[in-house]
């Protein structure tokens, strides 16, 4: 058993070792320096050996600690009037049964398995199990120190902090063992990443119960909770029977690993069918809308109609929550004179956060990415596609989509904004109405720019949609972070307003210059 | 019409795939592309293609006796593993084609005329091609690249995974246009060059070199052909 999960902990750093490798190696300028067989560099390797088990530290430690002390201890903490220790178990029990569905490890369709048990035809049961069982000692180990510190200042009887994980390993298990069971009955399984609707209302009802019933004053008292995490446990122990005599494995994960759930990269034969799953779940593909245009025009309207689950609904959706929320915003105003001050002052200097709300709301990436793979993955394999003037007129026209898919919601943000300004006391600025709305607008053009643009200039995908440039990657990250930056800046609307408006027009420019002389070149699929 | 590549030189960090080649590929004939797993030939029509960079090394072509460098417009690219946009139909797809080429198109057809070409039945016509099975996939990929009537038609293993009945249709549709163009055919079976091709031409330790099948048997060229691709540098 120890050698199989040497083997296995070998596999997955070389794994991990050579997808660092290969990342790094798609970096721009340092890709060139790089050469192959830096794969068989024997100090990388030990090098890659250290990292992984740095890797498995934190995988163990952080994730328990952040889990104990952000979801369980500081939410715990929140409810006044009862006495910490009864809520902080009390949400304890019921995440950790909802975890052990949502989480279960052994239903997680991860590459590392692929590779055991498919590529390498490893022992599917013993390979299960070595890992199975390490990882529920990660659990234990994991959560051991920080039950014991978050338990403790919560006055949590320390026999309990000591039983918490063991309780935890236990739910998994019993879940384990009962989902194992339902395949043998049912024949049904399936991967956590894709779990049944059930399963969703049952964690949400487990979740209320978890957070809704301490705010009512409703905890499972200490000792019942007790009985219930040593019964948990007991029980936990006659599954391990069921576990180790389990002969099946291979066939669930002939299942589970199959199921359009991994995005094996590296395996072109599978990849092509996956992917295409993939495409098809997400991309609702309506075969009555047609359309009466011509040319370029009458292509990218078939894409946008043929795609307006992805395209349109969430734009949609999200038109609705903002003026939900502004209805909300302007009756708080009007109900609560106190709060329309400070709904004022703090309106009037955050406007740059809204650039980070107009990222995040913006559809620009998903798009490109719905593009790329319902449309240019194909299309880029032929020569007419690529033809200077074919890219550039359907770069127009998907433009002119993407704006007025991401105006919808913009519009109505930056009318409810504009309106809240001057519900909750105006401005003495009057150029500040008309600015702060023309910024919105601004800053969904420049998005919606931004993304398609990006796409354009560094199309990061090959033929069979593998992601092939680390540079579209790193844009998309600082993009991030500069909108995520902007969070922290208090700048006047007038100026910042302005800025915005100024940058904005001038991005657009340059990059719709660049894309007139770099897009012919760019735009291909990457080999 | 000729294709002259000259001195086309591409190589992986250290591995030289393509090594200096020199070679002249003339219209009116399908010349069949052989080599071993690894050997370059789709790094070859890649850089036909213009989809990857290449060391060194000019495609000219000599048509009505201008010479010019090979363009995009020149070539048409036929991949194994078809590829269409799904979200259309057939018809639909022909339609955005034949829209944005209208102005290049010298012998215009009617939609259902290309079908009628390409043996795609009417009722298949208005599918979605999410929903054509491969063989229908590669005949659509196919019949696009021929309406384009570029002048050098690469073709990536196109027959491999099809029925007898779409492979035989495919044979008798190249065979019908190889008149007016350069078809170069990558295949790993050897029977099917052998009864396809006008010309075999192996790429082999990165060079390409014509296998001339004057006065040969099958059995013998088939030799001879083995022979060239097991040979080492």
């Amino acid at each position: 058993m120890f050698s199989c999960f040497l083997k296995s902990f070998k596999l997955k750093t070389t794994y991990r070792v050579n997808t660092f490798i290969y990342s790094v190696k798609q970096l721009p300028i340092i890709k060139s320096l790089l050469k192959n067989t830096l794969y068989s560099n024997k100090p990388l390797k030990v090098l890659g050996l250290i990292f992984s088990i740095i890797l498995e530290l934190i995988d163990t430690f952080l994730g328990k600690f952040l889990y104990v002390f952000l979801i369980i201890f500081s939410l715990a903490s929140i409810y006044e009037g009862e006495s910490s220790n009864s809520v902080f178990i009390h949400i304890f029990i019921f995440l950790t049964i909802a975890g052990s569905f949502m989480n279960t490890y052994m239903f997680n369709p991860t590459k590392d398995k692929y590779y055991a048990m498919f590529s390498l035809r490893m022992d599917a049961k013993l390979y299960t199990l070595t890992n199975y069982y390490y990882t529920i000692l990660k659990v234990i180990v994991g959560f051991l120190p920080f039950t014991i510190i978050f338990g403790l200042m919560s006055h949590v009887p320390l026999i309990i902090c000591l039983i918490i994980p063991f309780f935890v390993a236990a739910t998994k298990i019993i879940v384990a063992s009962y989902l194992l069971k339902q395949y043998e009955k049912k024949d049904q399984i399936t991967d956590e990443n894709h779990p049944l609707k059930g399963m969703w209302i049952l964690t949400g009802i487990l979740l209320a119960l978890a957070f809704a019933l301490p705010y009512f004053h409703l905890t499972i008292p200490l000792i019942p909770s007790l009985i219930f995490m040593i019964i948990t446990i007991i029980f936990s122990l006659t599954r391990l029977s069921y576990l180790n005599n389990f002969n099946k494995y291979k066939e669930i994960y002939k299942i589970i690993l199959t199921e359009g759930n991994m995005n094996l990269a590296s395996y072109k034969t599978n990849n092509t069918n996956i992917q295409k799953k993939q495409i098809e779940k997400q991309i609702n593909i309506k075969d009555n809308v047609t359309s009466n245009k011509h040319g370029y025009a009458y292509f990218n309207d078939l894409f946008v109609k043929r795609h307006s689950k992805i395209l349109l609904s969430s734009a949609k959706k999200v038109t609705v929550f903002a003026l939900i929320a502004i209805i909300v915003c302007i009756i708080i105003i009007k109900a609560l004179p106190p709060l329309a001050l400070e709904i004022n002052n703090w309106l009037l200097v955050m406007l740059p956060y809204f650039v980070f709300i107009m990222y995040l709301i913006n559809r620009g990436q998903v798009v490109s990415q719905a593009m790329f793979m319902n449309c240019d993955h194909s299309m880029l394999t032929y020569g007419f596609y690529r033809e200077p003037k074919v890219i550039l007129n359907l770069f127009r026209e998907r433009l002119k989509s993407v704006i007025i898919i991401n105006l919808l919601p913009a519009t109505i943000i930056g009318l409810g904004l504009t309106l809240i300004l001057f519900v909750s006391g105006g401005t003495d600025n009057i150029l500040e109405y008309p600015l702060l709305f023309i910024s919105i607008i601004a800053m969904s053009i420049f998005f919606s720019v931004h993304h398609l643009v990006m796409y354009y200039l560094l199309q990061p995908y090959n033929v069979n949609s593998e992601m092939k440039s680390s540079t579209y990657q790193v844009v998309n990250f600082l993009t991030y972070l500069a909108c995520y930056w902007m969070i922290e800046l208090q700048i006047p609307i007038f100026s910042f307003g302005l800025m915005t408006i100024i940058f904005s027009i001038l991005y657009c420019l340059i990059s719709l210059i660049l894309i007139y002389k770099l897009a012919p070149k760019t735009f291909k699929l990457r080999v | 019409m000729k294709l002259i590549i000259n001195h086309l030189t591409k190589s992986f960090e250290e591995k030289i795939v393509l090594n200096d080649i020199n070679f002249t590929f003339k219209q009116g004939k399908i010349y069949g592309l052989l080599g071993r797993n690894g050997s370059g030939k789709t790094t070859f029509f890649n850089c036909l293609d213009q989809d990857i960079p290449f060391d060194e090394g000019t495609f000219n072509l000599i048509k009505d006796n201008e010479t010019n460098t090979l363009q995009l417009t020149d070539i048409g690219y036929v991949l194994s593993t078809p590829n269409v946009p799904e979200f259309l139909t057939a018809r639909e797809f022909l339609k955005f084609f034949l829209d944005i080429n209208e102005d290049k198109l010298k012998e215009k057809k009617t939609i259902d005329e290309y079908f009628d070409f390409i043996h795609i039945a009417e009722e298949d016509r208005d599918k979605l091609l999410k929903d054509y099975s491969y063989g229908m996939k590669n005949k659509m990929q196919m019949l696009v690249n021929i309406i384009a009537n570029p002048n050098v038609l690469l073709l990536d293993e196109p027959l491999t995974s099809l029925d007898v009945v779409v492979a035989e249709e495919m044979k008798e549709m190249l065979k019908s246009i190889k008149k007016d163009h350069i078809i170069i055919f990558s295949t790993h079976i050897m029977e099917l060059a052998l009864s396809l091709c006008d010309e075999i031409v192996i790429l082999n330790n990165g060079k390409l070199e014509e296998i001339d099948r004057k006065n040969l048997t099958d059995q013998a060229m088939k030799d001879k052909i083995i022979k060239a691709l097991t040979e080492e540098k």
